[in-house]
């Protein structure tokens, strides 16, 4: 089987998990979605998608959890050599300035979604996201363009990705 | 690395026949004929069925041919009488054959052209006088994609158009069939597009280069005389079969045509290099002055004033040269060694006549190059051709040139699958059109093309070449 690029969600409340679940169906074909509820268990989830070889290209992190919170979490991935390129994204209402800071400076934080969303909002950031993985890691545009930026892709093979044969 | 079943075969069979011939003894054969003949087999199996990277198969055939098939490889180091073997440099010497330099020219434009953004900005200038009817965009789509194309590598037109129609297909109705018509024309317009010039895609290479191992010399001016008629046609019936097939419900598109032509010095320094070289190019018959010479005119200029940078250069598509190398490469020794006399031979061409001659080779070029890639195509089947045509088993009135043609084009007017060209696998990659889509429309141009084809062989190439 070919190499899956996750969607990794990490948060405690059910009904704001059920809702960005619900939020993200039309990418679950090409990203499978995994879950959460608390930082342990997002680590051993993150662990079991690297033993499977896959990859995660994009973390939605709430940011009060119970145990660990989400700014740590995410900065404590950024030490993994295998995260270290996934789009991390902190979803939250409740992160003060001095944990976003933290977040932004230490765990390389690509962008902050402040609850409540609309779905067009976080349909956008997500496939902003994700068409920013997918470029950054050289994967072949053609697989993501009809869920992803098809405009951006498309202009990466103007430049030369893909040639004529 | 993981094989497919397909992939494994491929590797199976092209090993396989590489070392079957050594143990073979075919009469009328030389015994330099029967390695080339397991190289044959070889390159073919591995470029048919891709176990590896198709240039990577090339830069091997080129490699497997100096070390067993010339003067200082391991089997022939001396000449007898039924084989001199060439010395290794005429195989090397294919990575700079000049058909490649013009490649290399071409290469160097068009990317100096994405990097200063002006595809899309001529792009935009050209689709204005189009106005906003449907079908008038359409063809407008059509012209600008196959005017690109014959001078940038057909999937990078493409996908630069796939940048001006998607804005339009996403405020389209679902329900439209405009959308898929528009969707198709695209890759169409630039497969067909790419047959104008010498430099539109790789197969036109591919035939140029075997022809003036003949001694033929096509100048550029002369290819465009000789295709360009062909594709101004092809591009005006798949814009009415498109149009017949996808009926547009819309009365109206708008295009979003702003944007401004980038003025600096480097662009302006691009837009000058750029008009003196196709200038050059197309008045070669006028003036003389080779079609790969003057595209060192663009190399030369565009790096020694900074517009074309180290980091450019690098990105340059390498790879397409290597593949058509290793095909020209391919004809040396089966020339050389009487492979592909013997292969022509063979058969007893006698009963075909030249016009069944010439819809075979197209038709068959056509299904071929729908499965495979269209410069592995006409690699494949150009050396055939031109010994059809040289030993004169063919008859008379079988011509060289002609033949080499009908192959070439033919190789570019196969698109009924997704997988049959990059250009058709964006379009299909877009999600806005369905495989049969793409199979119904292909098919119908490439019954198209073949006959096209053969009335030009038949009537419009031999009045232009005598």
């Amino acid at each position: 089987m070919e190499q899956q690029i996750y969607i990794l969600i990490v948060e405690d409340e059910l009904e704001v998990m059920d809702a960005l679940v619900n939020d993200l169906e039309k990418f679950e074909d090409t990203f499978p979605i995994e879950t959460a509820n608390t930082s342990e268990e997002a680590k051993r989830v993150t662990e079991q998608i690297y033993g499977s070889g896959d990859e995660i290209g994009l973390i939605l992190c709430d940011h009060v959890l119970p145990g660990e919170n989400g700014v740590d979490f995410l900065i404590s991935l950024k030490n993994d050599e295998k995260s270290v390129n996934s789009r991390k994204v902190l979803v939250t209402g409740q992160a003060g300035l001095e944990d976003t800071i933290l977040a932004i400076n230490n765990a390389d934080l690509n962008y902050y979604i402040a609850k409540p969303w609309t779905r067009e909002k976080l349909h956008d950031v997500v496939v902003d996201e994700l068409t920013e993985y997918v470029i950054k890691q050289n994967y072949d545009p053609m697989k993501f363009m009809s869920v992803l930026d098809s405009i951006r892709l498309a202009d990466v093979i103007r430049s030369g990705r893909i040639t004529d044969r | 690395m993981k094989l497919s079943t397909k992939q494994l075969t491929g590797l199976l069979s092209g090993i396989i026949g590489l070392i079957i011939p050594f143990f073979l003894n075919i009469e009328g054969l030389s015994e330099a004929g029967h390695v080339a003949l397991g190289i044959f087999f070889l390159a073919a199996a591995f470029w048919m069925l891709e176990p590896f990277p198709i240039y990577a198969t090339s830069v091997l055939v080129i490699f497997l041919q100096v070390i067993l098939l010339s003067k200082e490889g391991f089997l022939f180091q001396s000449a007898t009488d039924v084989y001199t073997p060439d010395s290794y440099t005429a195989f090397l010497g294919t990575l700079a054959n000049p058909i490649i330099i013009l490649f290399l020219g071409g290469f160097v434009l068009a990317d100096a052209a994405v990097k200063y953004n002006l595809d899309k900005n001529l792009t935009r200038l050209l689709l204005k006088p189009f106005g906003t009817n449907p079908a008038f965009i359409l063809l407008g789509l059509m012209v600008v994609t196959g005017l690109l194309s014959a001078f940038m590598s057909n999937t990078a037109t493409t996908a630069m158009m796939m940048t001006v129609i998607l804005p339009i297909i996403a405020q389209t109705n679902m329900k439209d069939p405009m959308r898929i018509g528009i969707a198709l024309s695209i890759p169409f317009a630039a497969n067909i597009g790419g047959i104008a010039t010498p430099i539109g895609t790789p197969p036109n290479a591919v035939v140029i280069g075997a022809l003036s191992q003949q001694g033929v010399n096509i100048p550029f001016g002369e290819w465009m005389i000789l295709a360009t008629p062909l594709v101004i046609i092809m591009l005006l019936f798949a814009w009415l079969l498109l149009l017949f097939m996808f009926k547009p419900s819309t009365k109206s598109i708008d295009l979003d045509m702003s944007g401004k032509f980038n003025k600096s010095r480097n662009a302006l320094m691009l837009y000058g290099v750029f008009v003196i070289t196709v200038l050059l190019w197309v008045t070669e018959s006028f003036h003389g002055v080779k079609s790969a010479i003057t595209a060192l005119i663009p190399v030369v200029f565009l790096t020694l004033t900074g517009v074309v940078s180290k980091e450019d250069i690098r990105k340059l598509p390498w790879e397409v040269l290597w593949l058509v190398a290793g095909g020209i490469s391919l004809g040396i020794s089966m020339k050389s060694t009487g492979l592909a006399e013997w292969i022509v031979t063979s058969i007893d061409w006698s009963s075909f006549g030249t016009l069944m001659l010439i819809l075979v080779f197209s038709a068959v070029a056509i299904l071929m190059s729908n499965f495979l890639s269209n410069t592995v195509t006409a690699t494949l089947l150009i050396p055939l051709a031109v010994s059809l045509a040289t030993s004169g088993v063919a008859g008379e009135g079988f011509s060289l040139i002609i033949i080499s043609l009908v192959i070439g084009v033919s190789a570019s007017l196969a698109m009924m699958l997704p997988i049959s060209t990059p250009p058709n696998a964006i379009a299909m990659s877009t999600g806005t059109l369905e495989t049969r889509d793409m199979a119904k429309a292909g098919f119908v141009i490439g019954v198209m093309g073949i006959v096209l084809i053969v009335l030009y062989a038949l009537f419009y190439w031999p009045l232009i070449l005598n």
